[in-house]
């Protein structure tokens, strides 16, 4: 019985990812915000994924959501920088988020989970944008390196922002989408 | 639309490249990403791009293509260009222009480095494109399969990764379908506030996540009566074979990296 699980686990993982792909594609820059910083909703499935199923799962749905945008959309810069940075970004967000729910496993606790996975997300997607992910950038880019004070100004007025907005938006809608799904959910989750 | 979300750029072909092994390409271009940091002069550079060429012809992809795709990042590279060529003040001096000098030394960094980002960059698009995704999948399982006996589930995660790409254009229809269906009840997508914006995305999702875990439970209940119970003595529909070419990329590339190891100043 167990393994009928897993493989069902395993399957709805695989196509959570796909829609988790097809939502990244959907993708809009925010006006006054640096165009390369793309808004999504694919927190969205590895979210319900990682509520569902355990942590890994949504880990997995973020990585395969990423993997598969690598092969398909490839890289500007050949290396797929922008992909990592992406998959950091939804485990920082995802992992504080589905922790909080399981320990009280209720809307309340979802939705404190959420707001702390935002500010995890924010604060250390601005360190490691700061000591790694720019400096990759540039480094891929044959840029020169930006100065210390260039980088804080791009964290501060671009990464800090983008990731507290993508991070709020994802909240509201998930808030609203348990809401609605939460008698399906509390099915699947006795079965 | 369709067909870009499914196979991506892979450009249909008979050519050695599209035959071989994805395995043998996965190897090379992990590790060109390293060898194009070897080269620092002029005879290595030349041998870079030679290399990084002959794969181009050996391919068959028309130029056009692999143009098409540089252009989104075009002008990066002539920023950086222009960027060395203006900045490096070592060398002769070439020419001056009011307080514009340019130096030998900056045209040829401006070079070096506009060849070994160009280098990096078609190597790794020509991979997706001489490559089907679920190719770079195979190869990808079959590469990381040792890691198994660290309890890693590659298996699995191939498996996902395979399912994932196979329903890429399935849920597309079915959301499209949900997406009529919903505006037939009255649901506006493409304009009203930033409240209504969020409920009809919403009600998009919620029948999305619903259908498609129905169908992951009718796939996992196939599988099952099929007899699958895990990657362990599994066979399989497409079969990876490594062919005298794929050896022969190999060596080439060792060859690559000690040529340039040689050469370099």
């Amino acid at each position: 019985m167990k393994e009928t699980n897993n493989v069902k686990k395993m399957m709805a993982i695989g196509m959570w990812s796909s829609i988790a792909y097809l939502l990244m594609m959907l993708n809009f820059p925010l006006p006054a915000l640096p165009p390369f910083l793309l808004i999504d909703f694919s927190e969205i499935p590895a979210m319900l994924a990682a509520i569902l199923f355990g942590p890994i799962a949504g880990v997995a749905v973020e990585a395969i959501k990423n993997i598969l945008h690598y092969l398909i959309q490839g890289s500007g810069t050949g290396i797929p920088v922008g992909q990592l940075a992406n998959f950091v970004a939804g485990v920082l967000f995802i992992l504080p988020a589905s922790y909080l729910f399981q320990k009280f496993g209720t809307s309340k606790g979802l939705t404190y989970g959420l707001v702390l996975g935002t500010i995890v997300m924010t604060l250390m997607m601005s360190v490691l944008n700061y000591y790694v992910i720019l400096p990759a950038y540039t480094f891929f880019l044959n840029a020169p390196a930006l100065s210390s004070e260039q980088a804080r100004q791009l964290i501060v007025t671009g990464i800090l922002p983008f990731n507290v907005i993508k991070g709020s938006m994802v909240t509201v809608i998930f808030i609203i989408l348990f809401a609605k799904m939460k008698p399906w959910i509390h099915r699947q989750m006795a079965a | 639309m369709m067909n870009s979300m499914i196979i991506g750029k892979y450009v249909p072909g008979t050519s050695i490249v599209h035959r071989m092994d994805p395995r043998s390409k996965l190897i090379m271009v992990f590790f060109y990403v390293f060898i194009v940091f070897l080269a620092n002069n002029v005879k290595s550079y030349a041998i870079l791009t030679a290399f990084t060429f002959s794969l181009i012809l050996l391919s068959r992809i028309p130029l056009s293509f692999i143009i098409r795709g540089l252009k989104p990042i075009f002008w990066m590279i002539l920023f950086t260009f222009l960027l060395h060529l203006l900045m490096t003040k070592e060398g002769e001096l070439l020419y001056r222009l009011g307080w514009l000098e340019i130096h030998e030394q900056g045209v040829k960094q401006g070079i070096f480095i506009s060849l070994r980002f160009l280098s990096l960059i078609i190597v790794t698009t020509l991979l997706t494109l001489t490559t089907t995704p679920i190719e770079v999948t195979d190869g990808v399982e079959s590469l990381l399969s040792p890691l198994k006996k660290f309890n890693m589930p590659i298996h699995e995660l191939a498996l996902m990764m395979s399912i994932s790409l196979r329903f890429i254009p399935t849920l597309m229809e079915e959301t499209d379908k949900i997406m009529k269906a919903q505006t037939a009840r009255g649901v506006d997508f493409s304009s009203g506030s930033f409240q209504e914006r969020i409920k009809a995305i919403v009600s998009l999702l919620v029948p999305l996540f619903i259908n498609s875990f129905k169908r992951a439970e009718e796939l996992a209940t196939a599988m099952e009566a099929r007899g699958y119970q895990g990657g362990e003595g599994r066979t399989k529909f497409r079969l990876l074979t490594w062919k005298f070419a794929d050896t022969a990329l190999i060596v080439l590339l060792v060859l690559l990296a000690i040529i340039l190891f040689i050469l370099r100043s």
